[in-house]
């Protein structure tokens, strides 16, 4: 390959840092973990990195990488029929016994459908031969079961070892996937027979073993769960360009809307010491200088001021920069002020989601907002000039004030404090699961207008830096989230018509979409308003 | 207050893989795989402090070829040792070509 010729070549050398490089031997199990975005973000993804490293872990398996390559090389491949490969030994995906895709994000659906395409591996799971692709990280997989062999549903750490004994075990596919069947976590839509009666969706198994309810799985016990300690630490920059240690799974908050709560649903807690263990031991395998502790609310962990009180002592002389996002205002402003002041990036990201106290209750979002004012003073103190709001619209019980509240939000914020305001505005989008999972997603037109009537109210400034919904793009979002089994074939056919990169605003094409939705006889509006008094997903608990 | 710094200077080959890393990248790379080691770096002061190190001319995108580079430490350091210890830590494709003290 003459790399030069393609835009950031980085990204396809596979030569980080902590790779792992094992020499091939016949009997060893190859599997190659896909991720259906661009390297930047997918190796921000510590997902990936957990079951990297524990996967490699075990003796008789290699496992390696592969992300969507950018238009660029993927129509280069297309074009002279060369497949896609692996970054460490640049094997073509066809070559692998196993393709496990992180399937995260319902927009990244048609990338996962190019990949496999480019890889020289056929779409339909029941044309594969030998071929297993495994998908994990989705709530609902159901759109996506005529593409995919097995989903994993949970937190694969808790079965990985399993998982190697059964494809060391069995070599067939078909052995592969009944013993799979029987382990809690794994869903093979095969096994299952689906189908509408009534106004009901029914499901009956087709193999006596396999699951029914199919329950996801989860870690018990995270201090003693893998962690990558041999941190792949990229040469060049990334989306999360930081080391990342999580120090909590899931959130005790209640927030309606929320469907990571659910997914990561019960909450847990790394100790104290483990968190410190694990921070000084990536910061020495990588080298990196920026080091980010992760969780949903890192203003619930039940040893804040002492964690961050213990690693910014640490790492004050080395010079590693330490980030806390997902931190309260309160915790800003009171008790971790200290602290914080001597941890040089203060993440000031803070999700207020709606702009009056009424709704904020109805969404059962804790927060209050004059405390992110007294904040806001905090944070040009310590030096931050910059705050990153978010905001929904089209939620339940929103009036037209709620939103004409969101710019005299700002404008109010903007006198007290002059920080730069960097502001997010996204369309609510019910998701299976979440508390509000029953909710209706409001209609493109009435969100248009909704999405009007906000900007109407934002101070035109330089300060203020906005990026809001593209409205057709999150209602797709919103039907991936909810197919059935049916929506397989419209993914399929806008996959046929070139949709790719359908989560970037300035890639997403509406109208083949749209075509794709009319070449399958439905539309979008029809998949939306498609009720039924159980969900198509309704086989899987997630608690 | 200004410690006081000891400069080695470095001319680096940039090769293979590596050509295909912009000077940006570089600065991460270096920067990196000097934290890994236990040798005295100095940072700069300021408010975002980072691994201080300076850079001649850039190569162009895609071409081997040598880059000049000043390490800076808080302790002066026997150039051995500097070699033994950063080495081990360099991505391949990168690779000392020779060292001066100043
Ligand atoms: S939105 Fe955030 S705080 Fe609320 S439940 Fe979800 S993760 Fe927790």
């Amino acid at each position: 390959m003459d790399w030069i010729n393609f835009k950031k070549p980085q990204r396809y050398l596979g030569n980080e840092h902590n790779v792992i490089k094992k020499s091939y031997f016949p009997g060893q199990v190859r599997i190659c973990l896909c991720f259906p975005d661009l390297y930047e973000l997918g190796m921000s993804n510590v997902g990936m990195k957990i079951i990297y490293g524990q996967l490699n872990s075990f003796e008789g398996i290699y496992c390696e990488r592969v992300f969507m390559p950018d238009e660029d090389l993927y129509l280069y491949l297309t074009e002279k029929k060369k497949k896609l490969f692996s970054l460490e030994t640049k094997t073509p995906l066809c070559d692998f016994e196993i393709l496990g895709f992180n399937f995260g994000y319902e927009l990244n659906f048609t990338n996962f459908l190019a990949m496999l395409s480019s890889g020289g591996v056929e779409l339909r799971a029941l044309e594969r031969k030998d071929t297993i692709v495994l998908g994990g990280g989705i709530a609902n997989p159901e759109g996506l079961a005529e593409f995919v062999d097995v989903f994993f549903l949970g937190e694969f750490e808790v079965q990985a070892e399993k998982f190697a004994e059964i494809i060391k075990r069995y070599k067939d596919k078909e052995e592969r996937l009944r013993a799979l069947a029987e382990i809690d976590g794994f869903y093979i839509p095969k096994f299952y027979d689906v189908y509408i009666k009534g106004n009901r969706f029914v499901f009956e198994k087709k193999y006596k073993h396999a699951k029914l309810p199919i329950r996801k799985v989860f870690v018990k016990d995270l201090d003693n769960s893998f962690f990558p300690v041999n941190w792949l630490t990229p040469h060049t920059a990334i989306v999360h360009d930081r080391a990342q240690i999580e120090i909590a799974r899931g959130c005790p908050n209640e927030c309606s809307f929320c469907q990571a709560r659910c997914l990561y649903f019960p909450y847990r807690e790394r100790g104290v010491e483990r968190v410190l263990d694990l921070a000084k031991g990536v910061y020495k395998s990588s080298g990196y200088e920026n080091l980010s502790l992760l969780s949903l609310s890192a203003s619930n962990y039940s040893n804040i001021e002492k964690l961050v009180e213990e690693i910014t002592a640490y790492f004050k002389d080395k010079c590693v920069g330490v980030s806390l996002p997902s931190l309260r205002i309160e915790d800003v402003v009171g008790r971790l002020y200290k602290s914080l002041r001597r941890i040089k990036k203060v993440s000031a990201t803070f999700a207020v989601e709606a702009a009056t106290e009424t709704l904020r209750e109805r969404i059962n979002k804790k927060i209050d907002l004059n405390k992110l004012f007294e904040a806001a003073r905090v944070l040009k103190s310590l030096n931050s000039r910059h705050i990153k709001l978010y905001f929904m619209f089209g939620l339940p019980y929103e009036e037209d004030s709620d939103l004409l509240a969101i710019g005299d939000f700002l404008r109010t914020l903007k006198a007290e404090s002059r920080l730069k305001i960097n502001l997010s505005i996204n369309a609510f989008i019910p998701k299976p699961f979440s508390s509000f999972e029953d909710v209706d997603m409001e209609s493109a037109q009435k969100l248009l207008k909704k999405k009007e009537l906000i900007l109407s109210n934002i101070p035109r400034d330089r300060d203020v830096k906005l990026s809001i919904s593209n409205i057709r793009k999150s209602i797709l979002e919103a039907v991936t989230s909810y197919a059935d089994r049916s929506f397989s074939k419209v993914i399929y056919r806008a996959f046929c018509l070139g949709a790719r990169f359908d989560s970037y605003d300035e890639r997403f094409n509406y109208s083949v979409w749209r075509e794709a939705f009319k070449q399958s006889g439905t539309s979008m509006e029809d998949y939306l308003q498609r009720k039924k008094d159980n969900f198509s997903f309704s086989h899987i608990e997630m608690k | 207050m200004d410690n006081e710094r000891f400069l080695l200077k470095v001319k680096l080959q940039k090769h293979q893989q590596m050509k295909f890393f912009s000077q940006l990248d570089l600065v991460r790379v270096l920067g990196r795989a000097l934290r890994r080691t236990d040798l005295p770096i100095y940072f700069t002061k300021g408010f975002n402090p980072h691994v201080k190190l300076s850079f001649g001319d850039a190569l162009k995108l895609g071409q081997e070829g040598i880059v000049d580079i000043t390490f800076y430490f808080t302790a002066k350091i026997p150039v051995d040792e500097f070699k033994d210890k950063l080495i081990p830590q360099l991505p391949r494709g990168l690779s000392i070509v020779e060292i001066g003290e100043k």
